[in-house]
């Protein structure tokens, strides 16, 4: 009994201290927000605002619903850069079905939702069964679907959704904005999906081993066609959550979203490799990148730079997973560089 | 996955395995396998008796891997026909293969590294209660099943990664016995390994011949050969051109055979 005791004491900090190692990434993630938030904070008087913060948060929300779903992918070892143009075709879809057909919203809703179902099943098939890598055939579709979205609206910009539909972007639950609670309720669940599921554990295996899982008997084409079309609708939900806000659809809207969703997948530390990540970092990596935007723009800096900050933060971000991983060292690059 | 049971013999228990009978655990028939102009497998007849640890032995080439394959539904075979427990199988994949307790270890392929020990015991039959993987199991079986095969690792909850290359292949090895209680094969289990830890992955196989299971093992050592087998089939040039008992055979004499200097 006395053992027993013993052990249960024991274990309660070697629990805590295997969360802090194992998370050590997310911490590290959180610190430089919560650092970055208080260096804002004294440069600008603007930044510790409710209207401020409200405004990162709904930034965060549109990208980060994609970024989970690009998250889910990654994980399994597979990529989806269509994740823009698939968000652009769902929005301009909704704004050409439920404003210029006058369609009922659940029957406009039902059928965008649709097509993010047709799109992650084509980017799926092609890229689980042709064998043709998911970044040719998914490069393939960033064209595809974002023609398809300028072809059927001419280019226009189709505008004036209903109330109802607008309170998808515009809507409140208390002081919180909806799309936050969409983003925040979709990284919960499918954190929860990822980490105490079967389907989970078959994910992570397939992206860290794909060989082993399947001698192992994991059906890995299954495992992963989820997945795609997982990320799909996630991005459908998005480009819904984003013409409602913007309360119009467009070929374009949204459509440089992919950068921002790549950089806060690996900056919250979702490995290229596969087999390794989580949405709760994707959730701080968005916020970081809201935040250093919204930075900028509070200090004055030219919004062109906004792009040149993100691509470093990617660059940045892979070379400190690296070098977290054993895989470089610190000092490896400058002599690397100094040598040629 | 086709089963069928020849006439007086046994069939499908309803739980996955074969009904139990005496005699070869698994039996290979006039084994054909080319791949285009190339003949990888010749009139391959083989077997495996209940508890026996039957090494593979042969030079490069010499259709050790498409056998073992074969035998797992890794790849299908032009003619000839499998038996396991007296029943004819046809795998058409390595799960069908599974489902009636044939595993194999495959060197290097093994573990997924990023997830934890007892992860990697489960993975492909992961238990859940409530739709909610069940952990606190995994995690108890998982010891209880290393233990029982004197496997040490620091901890069932620690990445595959951090552990040595035999501490992995133990791993490895204890999730084939678990799931695959009919016929495990091992393929080069220690050829990655250093002496001390090539060693203990034979004395895990020993151990394993002390609970009866049936095991295939494909190696270049002879040292280790000799040491767990009971008998050794030689193949060469995609043809099995001889079986030894231990007792009745030297390395010499097996080195002959593999190199084709003898019949």
């Amino acid at each position: 009994m006395v053992d027993s005791n013993q052990a249960q004491a024991s274990e309660g900090p070697a629990r805590v201290r295997r969360g802090l190692i194992r998370y050590r990434q997310l911490w590290a993630l959180l610190i430089a927000v919560l650092l970055l938030w208080t260096y804002l904070s004294f440069a600008s008087p603007y930044f510790m605002t409710v209207q401020n913060l409200t405004n990162i948060a709904l930034q965060s929300s549109v990208v980060g619903i994609m970024a989970v779903g690009f998250t889910i992918l990654l994980i399994g070892g597979e990529i989806d850069l269509a994740i823009g143009s698939t968000q652009a075709l769902a929005g301009t879809m909704a704004a050409l079905l439920i404003i210029q057909r006058e369609m009922p919203i659940w029957a406009g809703v039902l059928i965008v939702l649709g097509m993010g179902l047709i799109v992650g099943n084509v980017n799926g098939y092609f890229s689980l069964f042709t064998k043709v890598p998911s970044f040719i055939v998914t490069l393939a579709m960033l064209g595809v679907l974002q023609g398809l979205a300028f072809v059927m609206t001419s280019g226009q910009t189709i505008g004036g959704f209903p109330e109802a539909f607008k309170v998808l972007g515009h809507g409140k639950v208390g002081v919180i904005p909806l799309p936050v609670i969409i983003f925040f309720a979709v990284t919960v669940v499918v954190q929860m999906v990822l980490s105490h599921t079967r389907y989970g554990v078959e994910l992570y295996a397939t992206g860290g081993n794909r060989e082993a899982a399947e001698l192992v008997g994991i059906s890995v084409r299954r495992v992963l066609m989820l997945a795609f079309i997982a990320s799909s609708m996630l991005c459908t939900l998005a480009g819904l959550v984003l013409s409602a806000r913007l309360n119009a659809g467009h070929g374009s809207f949204g459509s440089e979203s992919l950068l921002d969703a790549v950089a806060a997948v690996i900056i919250g530390g979702t490995s290229l490799n596969g087999g390794a990540g989580n949405t709760f970092g994707t959730l701080l990596g968005i916020i970081l990148i809201s935040t250093i935007k919204n930075g900028l723009i509070l200090l004055g800096v030219d919004p062109f730079w906004q792009q040149v900050a993100v691509g470093a933060l990617i660059l940045a971000a892979v070379l400190v997973d690296k070098t977290i991983k054993g895989e470089l060292a610190p000092g490896d690059l400058l002599p690397r560089l100094v040598r040629r | 996955m086709t089963v069928s049971a020849p006439q007086g013999m046994s069939g499908s228990n309803g739980n996955g395995a074969l009904d139990r009978i005496p005699g070869p655990v698994m039996m290979a028939r006039g084994v054909h396998k080319s791949f285009g102009q190339v003949r990888a497998l010749i009139d391959a007849t083989f077997q495996v008796d209940e508890g026996e640890t039957v090494a593979i032995v042969g030079d490069n080439g010499a259709g050790k891997s498409t056998l073992v394959k074969i035998l797992t539904g890794a790849i299908q075979p032009d003619t000839g026909s499998l038996e396991l427990d007296g029943t004819e199988v046809s795998f058409r994949t390595t799960r069908d293969s599974l489902q009636l307790g044939v595993t194999a270890v495959y060197q290097n392929l093994a573990l997924a590294d990023n997830m934890t020990v007892a992860e990697n015991v489960f993975l492909g039959r992961v238990p859940t209660r409530w739709l909610r993987v069940d952990r606190r199991r995994m995690e108890k079986e998982s010891a209880e099943l290393l233990d029982s095969l004197a496997i040490n690792v620091p901890d069932v909850r620690a990445r595959t990664a951090l552990l040595s290359g035999g501490q992995r292949q133990a791993v490895a090895i204890a999730r084939a016995f678990r799931s695959g209680r009919r016929l495990m094969i091992l393929d080069e289990p220690t050829a990655a390994l250093g002496v001390q830890e090539g060693q203990k992955v034979l004395d895990i196989i020993e151990g394993l011949k002390g609970q009866r299971v049936s095991i295939i093992v494909v190696s270049h050592n002879l040292d280790h050969v000799f040491r767990v087998a009971d008998r050794i089939v030689v193949m060469r040039g995609g043809r099995i051109v001889g079986s030894r008992r231990k007792e009745e055979t030297t390395t010499d004499d097996i080195v002959h055979l593999i190199v084709g200097t003898r019949n």
